[in-house]
């Protein structure tokens, strides 16, 4: 299992869409993915539960991938979001 | 006689046409217990109502993305991804299997559940989201409900060309629908303006108003219709002369982009010979690239707050690479750095900020300058590395949010500072870089006189200048309708700016939402503003406005409207400045 902390840079925070490409990059992977803010921890591959994490732009996420390629889930996360979800803002 | 009815400009464009009225099928949810041998049977029923439900979703996103390019399927792909989440997708089953509920009184437990949790958010914007859950449960439902045969509404034609549409309310599916008919425009009358649909609507480029109170009980069937979706406003039953006057505006779109090709390489000069300077707010490589392309007169915001969202505070040598970058890329171009913008709507986790985020009032609280000023250390490294990058090109620095001279004072002492400091450890930079300030708040905005002589130049905020001179805040969309940048105030309030910084001899710039909306363009001018600071974007559209304005003769119709006394509320500025234009 790795963790890694990453910040939601892009402007409009985790809203619906970006929200939704997240869901797609972390359902590419076998690995489990856990999203966690605060207290509250979601399953990173379920639309509800990473929407109801409100996470606006600057707020620091923890990410947890556990499985076969974790490391790849990992980057593929970090890098979805430090791309900004390919917004342009 | 013409019949005006109000709501929410939700995407821009005009339509004509006769109005339909969308009678929407009503949803019957049978709630019922089932036997125990029915159960798989019920599982069986859900499964494939989902299916179908699946189904249309993806025909759907399908179909909007030949259309329309990404956003639109995006929308519709979060729809998809609801149905699939196990929340909506198993959660049901349990109640089936366990209570033995039928699929649809399963189905709504769930769905109440999920809005539960959702109105606990704090977020405005994730709590709307509840609405998306909504909607896609609604849909499974009238799967499962064998009498509609799933459709929405029972009285939509196949065809509607040259039809607007009038609904209660409108699903991101359901638009896609009426879209693929060909629906020449749509009106609702419940809806907000940030709404999956709105979003929709204006990337499948559909002319919408939301939000018109009663449209279905004021407007009859049949009737002519025009919308003007840049206003919010649709108008039943126009005259002749309506009619005619919006038909040219039709025309007059379909030419707009191609005449916005023809004034590029023209020179910006007002008809009376005023040169106006146009540049670009940019901060990402894109932008900074279109600025170059259009071409800009350089950037005249460059905001530096997404060095600060990264994470860690910046060293002065990350920031210098990505000055030194947007330098090189400007080839020449010059460029004025904005210090550190946070504070309010833009809070940092990973930033040590401890009082800004206590603060219950975050727009009147420990932001921007102020923050800086509280964390030198932070400010200094900023100012270091805004220095240096100025030996690579032309910089110039702006300071945003000023109040009071002491805080210009105390920005210059820090400056002063740095740049001991830099010349000491032998790093060149440009002795005479220009030290400008924002002026967003109204004290300091009738204050010029003061501010402006420690400062270069001044820059106006608009936003937040509004937003603390009309007391509505700017997150707040029930105070949205505040927000108006013709109050007399606001008018008022912009032109003594730019009268004191004439009389200081000092340049003004205008950087936000009004300077890039070619609307207020000849207003500005008519002001006295003579440089404009926007999105790249939209520099052909505020040039296009330059080149046709004669600049004296709008100043002496602003003067009349504001000499106007109590006639002046009845009278609409901008058209006022318009006919100024025509009628000599």
């Amino acid at each position: 299992m790795i963790e890694k902390e990453a910040n939601i840079i892009n402007k409009l925070g985790l809203h619906a869409r970006a929200a939704s490409k997240l869901v797609n990059c972390a359902s590419s992977y076998s690995s489990a993915v856990w999203l966690k803010r605060g207290d509250r921890e979601v399953n990173g591959k379920s639309i509800m539960g990473v929407l109801t994490l409100a996470a606006s732009q600057g707020t620091t996420l923890l990410i947890r991938t556990d499985g076969k390629d974790e490391q790849e889930a990992m980057d593929g996360l970090q890098q979805l979001i430090n791309e900004r979800f390919g917004e342009g803002e | 006689m013409t019949l005006a009815l109000t709501g929410h400009a939700v995407a821009r464009g005009i339509a004509i046409g006769q109005c339909h009225l969308a009678e929407r099928n009503e949803l019957e949810i049978g709630e019922y217990r089932i036997e125990p041998g029915e159960v798989d049977q019920e599982i069986q029923r859900f499964r494939s109502a989902l299916t179908s439900a699946r189904e249309q979703l993806e025909h759907l996103a399908g179909q909007v993305s030949q259309d329309s390019g990404a956003t639109a399927s995006e929308i519709i792909q979060v729809h998809i991804q609801m149905l699939a989440d196990s929340s909506i997708r198993e959660a049901p089953e349990q109640g089936i299997r366990e209570d033995l509920f039928n699929a649809e009184w399963a189905l709504q437990t769930q769905l109440e559940k999920i809005l539960a949790e959702f109105r606990h958010m704090t977020d405005e914007y994730i709590r709307s989201r509840g609405e998306d859950v909504v909607q896609v449960v609604r849909l499974v439902q009238r799967k499962l409900s064998e009498g509609s045969e799933g459709k929405e509404f029972s009285n939509i034609p196949d065809r509607l060309a040259d039809t607007l549409v009038i609904a209660h309310e409108l699903t991101p599916g359901e638009l896609a629908g009426l879209h693929e008919r060909g629906v020449a425009g749509v009106i609702t009358e419940h809806g907000s303006p940030y709404s999956h649909t709105a979003i929709l609507a204006s990337s499948l480029g559909i002319p919408a108003v939301f939000g018109v109170r009663m449209a279905q009980s004021l407007i009859r069937e049949g009737e002519l219709l025009i919308l003007d979706g840049r206003l919010g406003v649709v108008y039943a039953n126009p005259d002749d002369a309506f009619i005619n006057h919006y038909h040219d505006i039709q025309r007059i779109t379909s030419g707009f982009r191609k005449s916005l090709e023809n004034i590029r390489s023209l020179p910006s000069n007002s008809l009376d010979g005023e040169i106006i300077e146009l540049q670009a707010n940019a901060e990402r490589e894109d932008e900074l690239g279109l600025a170059v392309d259009i071409p800009a007169d350089g950037i005249g915001l460059y905001r530096t707050e997404f060095l600060y969202l990264r994470g860690e505070a910046p060293n002065e040598e990350t920031q210098l690479a990505e000055y030194s970058t947007a330098l090189k890329r400007l080839s020449g171009l010059p460029l004025t750095i904005r210090t550190m913008d946070l504070g309010a709507d833009k809070t940092n986790d990973a930033l040590d900020f401890n009082l800004l985020r206590s603060s219950i009032n975050p727009a009147l609280g420990l932001r921007a300058i102020r923050l800086c000023l509280r964390d030198t250390n932070l400010f200094k490294t900023q100012l270091r590395a805004i220095l240096r990058a100025s030996a690579h090109g032309k910089v110039k620095c702006l300071i945003p949010m000023l109040t009071s001279v002491n805080e210009i004072l105390m920005v210059k002492s820090l400056m002063q500072e740095a740049r001991e400091e830099l010349t000491l450890e032998g790093y060149p930079f440009d002795q005479s870089m220009l030290l400008g300030g924002m002026i967003e708040v109204p004290a300091a905005a009738l204050a010029i006189e003061d501010l402006g002589q420690h400062l270069d130049f001044l820059s106006v905020g608009t936003n937040d200048l509004l937003q603390y001179a009309l007391a509505a805040d700017r997150v707040d969309e029930q105070v949205a309708h505040l927000l108006d940048p013709l109050h007399p105030g606001v008018v008022r309030l912009l032109q003594h700016i730019f009268n004191a910084s004439d009389s200081l001899r000092i340049p003004v710039t205008v950087c936000g939402e009004m300077a890039g909306d070619r609307r207020y363009t000849r207003l500005l001018l008519a002001l006295g503003l003579r440089s404009f600071s926007m999105h790249p974007g939209r520099i052909l559209e505020v040039k296009q406005v330059v080149t046709e304005t004669h600049i004296p003769r709008a100043a002496a119709a602003l003067l009349h409207w504001l000499n106007l006394g109590n006639e002046r509320h009845h009278t609409p500025l901008l058209r006022l400045l318009d006919q100024s234009q025509t009628s000599h």
